[in-house]
């Protein structure tokens, strides 16, 4: 009994000491924990930059540029472009193609510009989206998960007192707090994952909106700009 | 038609190692603040030593004694003035041997004025050393009595001090053997506890082996008076948690109804102290004999 009262409850010897399962829980949770970091800031750069490039083209766009010269510049950038750039690149380079045909009535023409939009619309937002189903994951599972390796842990911890005479806090002490540091990771791991995945969610939804507005307000000037005599 | 034109973009990919550096920043930064941030109880506190004494050490009498040396320097240099006093007063006598001569010759009495004064002079300045050697003399002999006076102040504290020594050796005497007598009675009254410890060990072991005895169904076929060894699992409550046959008797029937016969004795009659439990408690080593 006296060793166990001495008990080094350093981190890493409470770590290394925990039973199996345990064992294996921390190390799934601490695995989460850093795919989803990574995840984060992925997302984090990936937005702001969609964010930037953005407000640029809107910038760029609604201050009476030649549409034209817009469409060369962002077809011969086109790897580097952002995401409003692209749908509109790939909707007035359908328009275009559609005009050059011949006996095509505006309604078609229109149509077959905005289905080219909206397809490129939904890969951007797809691209967008991507990785967040897996924030969500690891902020509504990785409580559970730590949960499990503590009450695994308690019962271990129980368990050892029930062949002891006289039970004290000392004996089952160490087992516990092994146990705890589950739950600790599995909150670790889940708290920063669900304010992303909220934050993010919130930022694509913005996005989206700005596009779609965008994607009318084209299909609009198109329009006009075909029903002119060219 | 150029469908390679229509093909899809690619999404430029974001900076992944950036993310990830970043990543397994944030858990290095969160590592830290748990080690260094929690205070896990690594080490216990190294026992402090500490000496108890039951009086002060005698610091007092040394701190006393100590003034009484400054004091001679102004004892000898008292004399001094005094060597200095008498010189007026030789000097308020020498006016009186000019006016007493007649004024017979004036130059023979400058003269003989002259040669008394002289005298006078040499009188006095004697009379002034003979003053002197003996303020001289008195300082020695103050000196030395305060010398003395200091010898048999040291002397005496000398002795206080042994006195003193003495007096705690004797005390450490005292508290050694009152230490040795209160051991002893403390081994006494353990040697008590392990015979009553014993002596109730004994009794519920007695009591066990009844109450076993009691359930026990010999088979037919026993023969002689076999011994069984068992070794007993038990919970604190008593309650038997497992029988295990260390030794068999040889008769498998035999050891068999033993170990039904302690099963079913459960809860076997624990004592309640303590340190006789101890005897029992995690595992209780049981023999059987059929006739006793």
């Amino acid at each position: 009994m006296n060793p166990e009262l001495s008990q080094d409850l350093s981190l890493l010897h409470l770590i290394l000491h925990a039973s199996l399962p345990v064992q294996i829980v921390m190390a799934l949770l601490l695995g989460a924990s850093l795919m989803s970091w990574w995840f984060i800031f992925i997302k984090l750069f990936a937005l702001k930059r969609a964010l930037r490039v953005t407000d640029r083209f809107e910038r760029e766009f609604w201050g009476g540029g030649d549409i034209n010269a817009m469409y060369q510049r962002v077809a011969a950038e086109r790897e580097d472009a952002g995401e409003m750039e692209r749908i509109f690149e790939a909707g007035f380079r359908e328009f275009m193609k559609l005009r050059r045909q011949t006996g095509l009535s505006l309604n078609v023409i229109i149509d077959g510009t905005r289905r080219a939009m909206r397809a490129t619309y939904q890969r951007e937002l797809d691209g967008l989206e991507s990785h967040l189903s897996f924030l969500a994951t690891v902020g509504s599972v990785s409580p559970y998960v730590g949960l499990f390796g503590t009450v695994w842990g308690i019962m271990l911890a129980f368990q050892g007192l029930a062949t002891v005479a006289q039970a004290t806090l000392a004996q089952v002490a160490p087992g516990i707090a092994e146990a705890l540091i589950a739950t600790a990771m599995g909150l670790f791991a889940a708290i920063p994952a669900v304010v992303g995945y909220n934050r993010y969610t919130h930022d694509i939804d913005r996005l989206a909106n700005r596009m779609e507005s965008f994607m009318e307000e084209f299909s609009n000037i198109l329009q006009r700009q075909a029903t002119k005599p060219a | 038609m150029n469908l390679p034109a229509d093909a899809p973009f690619v999404s430029r990919p974001a900076p992944r190692l950036a993310a990830g550096v970043l990543a397994l920043g944030v858990h290095a930064v969160f590592v830290l603040l748990l080690v260094f941030g929690v205070s896990w109880q690594t080490q216990r506190p190294a026992p402090v030593m500490v000496d108890l004494w039951e009086t002060l050490p005698k610091a007092a009498p040394p701190a006393a004694l100590k003034p009484p040396e400054p004091p001679p320097p102004p004892q000898v240099k008292t004399p001094a003035p005094a060597k200095v006093a008498p010189a007026p007063k030789a000097a308020a006598d020498e006016p009186p041997p000019p006016r007493a001569p007649d004024i017979a010759l004036e130059k023979k009495k400058a003269e003989v004025e002259r040669l008394q004064r002289l005298k006078a002079i040499q009188a006095e300045e004697e009379k002034a050393r003979a003053e002197a050697a003996r303020v001289e003399a008195e300082a020695a002999r103050k000196a030395h009595e305060k010398q003395l006076a200091e010898q048999k102040k040291r002397e005496l504290l000398r002795q206080m001090e042994e006195e003193d020594l003495m007096r705690r050796m004797a005390d450490e005497e005292a508290a050694s053997e009152a230490l040795a007598m209160r051991q002893a009675e403390a081994r006494a009254a353990a040697g008590k506890r392990q015979a009553e410890v014993a002596r109730v060990v004994g009794q519920h072991r007695d009591q066990i082996s009844a109450k076993v005895r009691g359930n026990t169904r010999l088979p037919d076929n026993l023969k002689g008076n076999p011994e069984v060894r068992c070794a007993v699992r038990l919970l604190p409550t008593g309650e038997v948690q497992s029988v295990r046959v260390t030794q068999s008797s040889g008769n498998a029937a035999y050891d068999e109804a033993v170990v039904r016969a302690i099963v079913k004795s459960s809860p076997l009659p624990l004592p309640a102290d303590r340190d006789a439990r101890a005897a029992f408690v995690p595992e209780l080593s049981f023999v059987h004999r059929p006739k006793e």
